[in-house]
């Protein structure tokens, strides 16, 4: 295991100068782009702000609003993760077909890509925090560090199943929007946790998108470390993921070459 | 030691009928235990046992679909052997289906970059040779230019450029020497001769005989993924001519 991400590390030139292209393609070279790709998020957060505020009269509005961007940017980076990493040994079948670099590059060069756009939404998010409620206690975005890794690990497994899966079904891609879909509403991202009526709470207390929102939410909005049991469930889902990825791999890793 | 060595290789592709299976497909066929899209298996290479040492220069001859062009992705590591060892010492460059993998958003500058780093270079390493590569391919102010518009010529000299920039210890060619216009055919021949120069171990797949024989000194002639035929080139060459102009009658 150590060798294979040592041949990761040593074609790192590879896919860094890959994800550098795909970053500029999407910010196409100007400032003015980068905030074009954050519209998303923000459009969106801005239009539950306005809904909420104006028919359901929710009084503040401020903090609801970062609540909604910081959940929004996590969710956009794990469907990112999973529907770009579809298409993550297309995307690079042409260089698969010449070379026989490690597989796990590709997926990487998705993921990459998403975690630099996530990190920009996740200025954004403390911007607005600090505009709403000043200064707070800016320590306890050490903690992002670690949330963050986790995620990024998350995401390059779900990108490398993501990719294997897409290759031997097509419409996984498909499938998977839908499932998004369902679980989009079955996620606290627009809504708090709390107002769920009971009967619904296992949807909440099962879901495993929650834990890995949390990590980032948290320390942003409450100025506290995770939870404990946020913290375990986030790093043992990532690392169950991880190990089925890894076995995927090496399962089918070599005659990946025959299915594209 | 730069050496090759094939072990009773054989390497058996499994196609489907109807392209590509959905998972609703699979969970249908799992349930009604009907298939409506056979899986076909095509035996691209069966019992090949190759050694090839330090320097020498094989050329592989045979009709298409001999199995030619995939004993050389086998060899590169790109396919698995589906029974039998493969084993390669030295490192690998391999010239064939240049003209694809380009990043058309890219410039040509950029699209050099990628290559090169596939190839094992270093952003040091790289600022040396990157004028070289873009002499080379004389695309000039095109290099500036996203790929997307160059032309099929363009795309082929400047892979090829980028491709013999390299000094490689096995050296995998694959029909790459009608590349480009008669000018660049030219100077490509001198790059190749180079490149075989320098390089410690050569395998070459091209339908060029004569090319061939100015190149290679060892000739393998594959028929139905099979080694039919290995010698002197002259050899190989004049039997496989001798055989495609007097087809023996149960060929068909």
């Amino acid at each position: 295991m150590t060798a294979y991400f040592r041949a990761v590390w040593q074609c790192r030139y590879f896919w860094l100068s890959l994800v550098k292209m795909d970053l500029r393609t999407r910010y196409r070279r100007s400032v003015l782009g980068i905030g074009w790709s954050l519209l998303n998020p923000i459009a969106m957060t801005v239009i539950f702000c306005t809904v909420f505020s104006q028919v359901f009269g929710q009084a503040d509005i401020g903090s609801y609003g970062a609540y909604l961007l910081a959940g929004l940017s996590c969710w956009q980076f794990l469907t990112g993760v999973c529907l770009q990493g579809c298409q993550c040994f297309y995307r690079g079948e042409s260089y698969i077909r010449q070379h026989p670099a490690p597989l796990a590059i590709y997926p990487l060069r998705i993921v990459l890509g998403c975690m630099i756009h996530f990190l920009l939404a996740l200025v954004v998010v403390l911007v607005l925090v600090w505009g709403v409620r000043g200064l707070g206690n800016l320590r306890s975005l050490w903690m992002l560090v670690p949330s963050l890794t986790v995620l990024f690990a998350f995401g390059w497994s779900l990108a490398l199943l993501a990719g294997f899966a897409t290759v031997h079904f097509h419409d996984t891609p498909h499938l998977m929007e839908i499932l998004f879909q369902i679980l989009f509403y079955a996620t606290p991202v627009m809504y708090v946790a709390d107002i769920l009526p009971e009967r619904l709470a296992p949807v909440v207390r099962f879901n495993p998108v929650l834990p890995f929102l949390d990590l980032i939410r948290v320390p942003i909005l409450e100025n506290r470390v995770p939870s404990l049991q946020t913290t375990g469930s986030a790093v043992l889902i990532t690392c169950g993921v991880a190990v089925t990825a890894g076995f995927v791999l090496k399962r089918l890793g070599k005659r990946l070459i025959f299915h594209l | 030691m730069a050496h090759i060595d094939l072990d009773h290789v054989d390497l058996t592709f499994h196609v489907r009928k109807c392209g590509r299976v959905s998972l609703k497909e699979f969970l249908v066929r799992q349930m009604f235990r009907r298939s409506a899209n056979p899986i076909m298996e095509v035996r691209a290479l069966r019992d090949v046992t190759l050694h090839v040492g330090e320097g020498e220069r094989v050329g592989i001859i045979g009709h298409n679909g001999a199995g030619k062009s995939t004993i050389l992705k086998l060899l590169a590591g790109i396919y698995p052997p589906t029974e039998g060892t493969r084993v390669v010492e030295g490192q690998i460059s391999s010239l064939f289906e240049i003209a694809l993998g380009f990043e058309h958003d890219a410039s040509g500058w950029e699209n050099i970059g990628f290559r090169g780093y596939l190839q094992g270079e270093t952003p040091s390493t790289i600022k040396d040779k990157i004028q070289g590569i873009a002499d080379f391919s004389e695309l000039g102010e095109f290099l500036n230019m996203p790929v997307r518009y160059y032309s099929a010529g363009m795309l082929v000299r400047l892979a090829f450029s980028i491709a013999t920039a390299i000094e490689p210890e096995i050296l995998l060619v694959d029909e790459v020497l009608s590349v480009g216009d008669m000018a660049f055919q030219h100077k490509a021949h001198e790059r190749m001769r180079e490149m075989m120069a320098k390089a410690r171990l050569i395998v070459m797949v091209s339908h060029d005989l004569t090319s061939l024989a100015q190149f290679c000194t060892r000739g393998i002639w594959m028929d139905h993924g099979t080694v039919r035929m290995d010698g002197a080139m002259e050899k190989v060459t004049a039997a496989y001519t001798a055989s495609v102009s007097h087809p023996p009658s149960q060929a068909a």
